[in-house]
């Protein structure tokens, strides 16, 4: 289909990499053009992928690092009754606490003294990692139940429903709080919690999928001449639902971002990795004076979710028109 | 009909059933219980023997299959125990706390509807003019900002014009102090039902499309009816429907973005409980909290079923 004429083209190695790739550009740049929302949202998500990246870069400081200021008050050897009036009298330099916007601290400072900007930049990795990570796991657990409750049917499918209607009974919330309780709050283990109690939707999701796909007449006549299970399930099943694991992978995403930015707001997130929801708590301490910190960060998070909601939305109006308003 | 209902309750029963299982076996799991978390083990400031003690006094150095078995038999005759951190019976802190989470809840499904519904319907009618973009770009916002994130902006605006105080002395409910009820609940109720609003308003323009398309909503239009009648009597009621059937899932996001709020601005409701007992490893507050949000949920789910099956016969027998 795309094949080209022009003689000057160098033939690369592998001619049908050239020709996907460019067909892989094609369909980019007609997604844009038809749906510019998902357009956008995929232009703030690469933005944001590439914040994250490049945090290192493009922080300015250290995150952690503690900015000071010197005191103009400064007295070496102060008397009780200066130290009384002023405590700080003593010392040679002060934390500049609450810095405005602006000049070398592009979004101020923090309570601490350490530069805001930097911080957010960093928490993108957390809420990206927490995201896909998530979102993966979700998607391929959903997967492997969904097919088995809605393949096997009969009391498996039963059982799984129920227990999935459980799961759902709970609000996401509480369950992810409970979930990650149970082990240590490092990074990976919050993301794999999430997954699992993300675990509910997707597989009903799946299973429907795989349900309809069952009914259809191609796997009546891959199970007449004869094919195993496991082979219906991966040669036929499998290739008929992939649109919908892509629209629960993505619409999935800016749930779980939201998910974890609650739990660092009530502080039982991960701990030891700079995050958003955790720094508009910190924020709120002095929120009438320096709301800076709270303003950026939970900025930060509506932005990234709104970014991957516009673009989940897109696909999933693009691979499956039905599921339109789900 | 009867075999439905029947069918759809034992259902529900066993959904609850599993769902008490699961908090039971959860708050079990978690590292650390009451015993430690109140003596402080981390610290290593409490002795071995006390810890064994205070295990022995709540019953928790019992095998879990026994300790199982024993709360699933109070359970059944609504026994739910005692408080391991107040003492009270924890029917006594449900009577006090859920109140104020009913009240809080009310209030968001107020907002979020009166907010959802007219705009879901206008978007709609507007279909693709500067008016539903507008409103679908509200609706997209409200569901990516995180419900603390809107909450706190808001207390921002409040304390910066000075509009009014935020922190209620006591904890009034509506019907004791409304004056100073309401202005402890405005905050998070308007943050609540923004972020509620987006699903409802989404769901129901999509149905509203699909309504107004429909041919009863042309022979209105053909009997030379009212467009306000046609709108508000012939295709919102049917577009209704489906958002009506979501209310259970409605109602747990509600309940989630309750647990924040409440923690966020001191109120005393369930979902500041579940907090407070899943932190303390109150493993009976824990359970009974848990079980009651089910109820609530697997109880609008029932209800919405039972009445869309009286509604609509096809669903009975599917």
């Amino acid at each position: 289909m795309t094949q080209t004429l022009d003689p000057t083209v160098v033939p690369l190695r592998d001619p049908t990499l050239l020709d996907r790739s460019r067909g892989a550009a094609r369909s980019l740049a007609r997604f844009m053009r038809g749906k510019p929302l998902g357009g956008s949202g995929l232009i703030v998500v690469v933005l944001f992928i590439l914040v994250a990246l490049l945090a290192g870069v493009i922080q300015r400081h250290d995150p952690d690092e503690i900015f000071e200021t010197p005191n103009p008050d400064y007295k070496a050897n102060p008397s009780t009754l200066e130290l009384a009036r002023n405590p700080d009298i003593g010392s040679p330099v002060l934390v500049s606490q609450f810095e405005e916007p602006g000049g070398d601290h592009w979004f101020g400072t923090d309570k601490f003294g350490r530069d805001i900007w930097s911080q957010v930049v960093h928490g993108a990795r957390l809420s990206l990692i927490v995201g896909l990570g998530a979102s993966v796991i979700a998607v391929v657990g959903g997967l492997i139940i969904g097919m088995i409750s809605a393949y096997y049917a009969g009391i498996v499918d039963l059982l799984i429903q129920r227990i999935v209607d459980m799961l759902q009974a709970i609000p996401f919330l509480v369950l992810v709080l409970v979930f990650t309780q149970i082990t240590e709050r490092s990074v990976f283990n919050v993301v794999l919690w999430l997954g699992v109690a993300g675990l509910a939707i997707t597989t009903r999701l799946i299973r429907s999928a795989v349900f309809a796909v069952r009914e259809s007449e191609f796997v009546l006549a891959a199970r007449v001449v004869g094919a195993s299970d496991l082979r219906i399930m991966v040669r036929h099943v499998l290739p008929n639902v992939v649109a919908v694991l892509i629209i629960a992978f993505s619409i999935g995403i800016g749930a779980y971002i939201l998910a974890e930015a609650s739990i660092s707001f009530l502080g039982a997130g991960p701990q030891g990795i700079p995050s958003w929801g955790q720094m508009v708590q910190a924020g709120r301490g002095s929120l009438d004076l320096h709301p800076w910190q709270t303003v950026f960060a939970g900025g930060a998070i509506m932005l990234i979710v709104l970014g991957f909601n516009l673009l989940g939305d897109a696909l999933r109006d693009v691979l499956d028109p039905r599921l339109r308003g789900a | 009909m009867q075999a439905y209902i029947i069918r759809r309750v034992i259902g529900a029963v066993f959904v609850v059933f599993l769902v008490g299982t699961f908090s039971f076996f959860a708050i079990r799991v978690l590292p650390g219980d009451f015993a430690t978390a109140s003596l402080g083990l981390d610290a290593g400031s409490a002795s071995a023997e006390n810890i064994q003690q205070r295990r022995a006094d709540l019953g928790l150095d019992k095998p879990i299959g026994e300790q199982y078995a024993v709360w699933l038999w109070d359970t059944v005759r609504l026994d739910l125990g005692d408080s391991f951190l107040t003492q009270n019976t924890v029917w006594y802190e449900i009577g006090r706390s859920l109140p104020y989470s009913i009240e809080l809840g009310v209030l968001i499904m107020i907002v979020g509807f009166t907010v959802a519904i007219p705009v879901g319907l206008l978007s709609a009618i507007f279909q693709d003019k500067l008016a539903d973009y507008t409103l679908r770009g509200l609706a997209i916002l409200a569901l990516a900002a995180p419900v603390f994130w809107t909450a706190a902006i808001a207390s921002l605006v409040v304390l910066q014009w000075d509009l009014f105080l935020i922190d209620v002395i006591g904890q009034p409910h509506l019907w004791e102090d409304p004056e100073r009820a309401i202005t402890w609940y405005l905050i998070p109720m308007f943050a609540g039902g923004f972020a509620g609003t987006a699903t409802t308003m989404r769901l129901l323009r999509s149905q509203m499309l699909e309504v107004l398309r429909q041919d009863y909503v042309r022979t209105a239009r053909a009997k030379g009816l009212r467009e306000s009648v046609v709108i508000i009597r012939h295709a919102l009621r049917n577009a209704l429907l489906p958002v009506l059937t979501v209310m259970g899932v409605t109602i747990a996001t509600i309940i989630g973005s309750q647990v924040i709020l409440e923690n966020m601005f001191n109120i005393p409701g369930i979902g500041n409980k579940v907090l407070t007992s899943l932190f303390a490893r109150d493993n009976p507050v824990f359970q009974s909290v848990v079980l009651i949000i089910a109820v609530f949920t697997v109880l609008t789910n029932l209800v919405v079923d039972i009445l869309y099956g009286v509604i609509d016969p096809r669903i009975r027998l599917s």
